[in-house]
């Protein structure tokens, strides 16, 4: 039996996994917080447990995201792209594109048939280009995250953003609020400018069908639509969307001891 | 004969009142507020009061600025672009960079004799501006006035590698709990507002001799920054918040002079001194 995990530390969230013959026998999600070393200990701490293993039982540990170098006890680190795209791949292997909506970052890639990279683009460091435009208005409207998207499904009239920064756009919210504008179209709008600017990512890396959608973005049913409507495309969603890196890393961790 | 430039600013609103001679009657510089579109009349109530005059005396109002056309007592509107060009060339007859810092946005203009030739902007993104600055003084407990002068003592400025203001809060709290010392923090940003300000600049060509205005230059650690990172030499007007409105009210004063000379009346419009109200919504 042979048991591999992999832990992904990323800006906001850090998620860990535990597969077995490419089946996914644990996960977990935590926030970051400041510690990322203390969010990798309890990361690997749950999974066992859910798993119910001992480290002993696991063969090899790969880490990734942002924070992979905190993962102390992992035997090596990828990329999280790499792990993203094997991640997606291990899920839907007729994925083309990807595009990964995470806290700080959008990224975009297109991928071959073996779950390989073939290009990618990133935008800047940038909240409006983030799901941290999302979590800034929801604090505006003062409703939770995870009531965010049904929410702005509910709109009929979104609202546009005149600029793409969140520090402005979070001024213009609450103008918004202030004039009496549903929360709904505030929401909706969010979700429209995102989408926005995941097209044009989109464009950069000449976007293919199938596409799939990942991240904790991928968790907002409104961006999700806003997305498919922009774009004019049904996207892939996988069920966790937001453990397909550490799924990757997992992954990496089983394929390099299949090959040592 | 009296003048006046009225600039309202995203963040703050300037007036200058001057007479035929030039000479500067009085100078109000008052928050905009969040109801910055509507409060030009109180400020202007300040400027009428300190140079002991009344609206109807002053034969031409020139608007300037982001609210400019919330002003229901001005003649004409005229883009502070032009406004600052000219403020700045009246203090400074050899400009031909002049670089402005708002509080929402930054702009370089290239000014050849006076004149406006070439102009950059930045009203898309808070990092470059003063809300940058205004943000992160709060994050860090500071006072706005106060950045400058605890900039100063640094003497090792950190690193901060989040251009996006949001992910720069994130990154000041960490480095403070990391144990960085305040002014080498406060220096780092000021830095990293200026590197991005000269990263706008310098797609025009920089050319002697450059001038610093907008509220952001009254800022000492954001001047000494500024220089660093553009290499050459700044000149601060005094009150580098006024350029614009003093821009307009030498406009109000040529545009009078040049229908005079002609023999024409000076086009002034019918003023409303009171709240604007043409552009706010109504609310149900």
């Amino acid at each position: 039996m042979a048991w591999f995990m992999g832990i992904d530390i990323g800006s906001v969230y850090s998620k860990g996994v535990i597969i077995k013959d490419d089946e996914l026998s644990a996960y977990y999600v935590t926030l970051s917080g400041a510690n990322y070393r203390a969010a990798a200990e309890t990361i690997r701490q749950e999974l066992l447990t859910e798993a119910n293993l001992t480290q002993d039982d696991i063969t090899d540990v790969v880490a990734t995201g942002s924070g992979a170098s905190s993962v102390y006890f992992a035997s090596q680190k990828a990329s999280d792209i790499v792990c993203t795209a094997r991640g997606i791949s291990s899920i839907f292997p007729s994925a083309r594109t990807i595009i990964d909506v995470a806290g700080q970052s959008t990224k975009a890639m297109r991928i071959d048939g073996q779950g390989l990279v073939a290009n990618f683009a990133v935008t800047e460091k940038c909240a409006a280009g983030s799901g941290r435009f999302i979590e800034v208005i929801a604090n505006v409207l003062r409703i939770d995250l995870k009531d965010f998207g049904p929410l702005s499904l509910q709109s009929k009239n979104p609202i546009t953003f005149s600029t793409g920064c969140a520090v402005f756009g979070e001024s213009e919210a609450v103008t918004r609020v202030a004039e009496g504008i549903p929360k709904e179209d505030i929401a909706a709008g969010v979700n429209k400018a995102l989408a926005d600017k995941i097209s044009s990512l989109g464009r950069k890396i000449v976007l293919e069908e199938p596409c799939a959608l990942c991240g904790g973005g991928a968790l907002n049913i409104g961006l999700i639509k806003s997305v498919e409507n922009t774009l004019n495309i049904q996207l892939l969603m996988p069920p966790q969307p937001q453990i397909i890196a550490a799924l990757g890393a997992a992954i990496t961790a089983s394929t390099s001891s299949l090959k040592r | 004969m009296y003048f006046a430039g009225v600039d309202i600013g995203s963040t703050m609103t300037k007036i200058v009142l001057m007479d035929t001679s030039g000479k500067i009657l009085s100078t109000i510089k008052g928050p905009t507020g969040p109801e910055h579109r509507q409060l030009a009349n109180e400020v202007m109530k300040m400027a009428l009061e300190q140079a002991n005059l009344e609206l109807d005396d002053i034969s031409y109002v020139i608007a300037t600025g982001y609210g400019r056309l919330n002003v229901p007592f001005a003649d004409r509107h005229i883009t502070e672009l032009t406004c600052h060009a000219r403020g700045v060339s009246s203090l400074f007859p050899n400009v031909r960079t002049a670089i402005d810092i708002g509080g929402q946005d930054a702009k370089c203009m290239k000014i050849n004799s006076g004149k406006m030739v070439d102009f950059v902007m930045n009203d898309k993104c808070a990092a470059g501006t003063g809300r940058f600055l205004e943000i992160l003084a709060t994050t860090l407990g500071i006072k706005l006035e106060d950045l400058g002068d605890i900039s100063l003592k640094s003497t090792k400025k950190v690193r901060i590698s989040n251009f996006c203001t949001i992910f720069a809060q994130q990154e000041v709290v960490s480095q403070l709990s990391a144990g960085e010392k305040l002014e080498d923090i406060i220096a780092g940003l000021h830095d990293a507002l200026a590197s991005r300000v000269a990263g706008l600049v310098r797609r025009l060509k920089i050319e002697p001799d450059v001038v610093l205005t907008g509220g952001v230059a009254k800022n000492a650690g954001i001047v000494k920054a500024m220089k660093e990172n553009l290499g050459c030499e700044l000149l601060v007007p005094e009150d580098p918040l006024l350029t614009g409105a003093l821009g307009a009210a030498i406009l109000a004063k040529e545009h009078s002079a040049k229908a005079t000379a002609k023999g024409e009346p000076i086009p002034t419009r019918p003023r409303r001194l009171e709240k604007a109200t043409f552009f706010s919504k109504e609310t149900g």
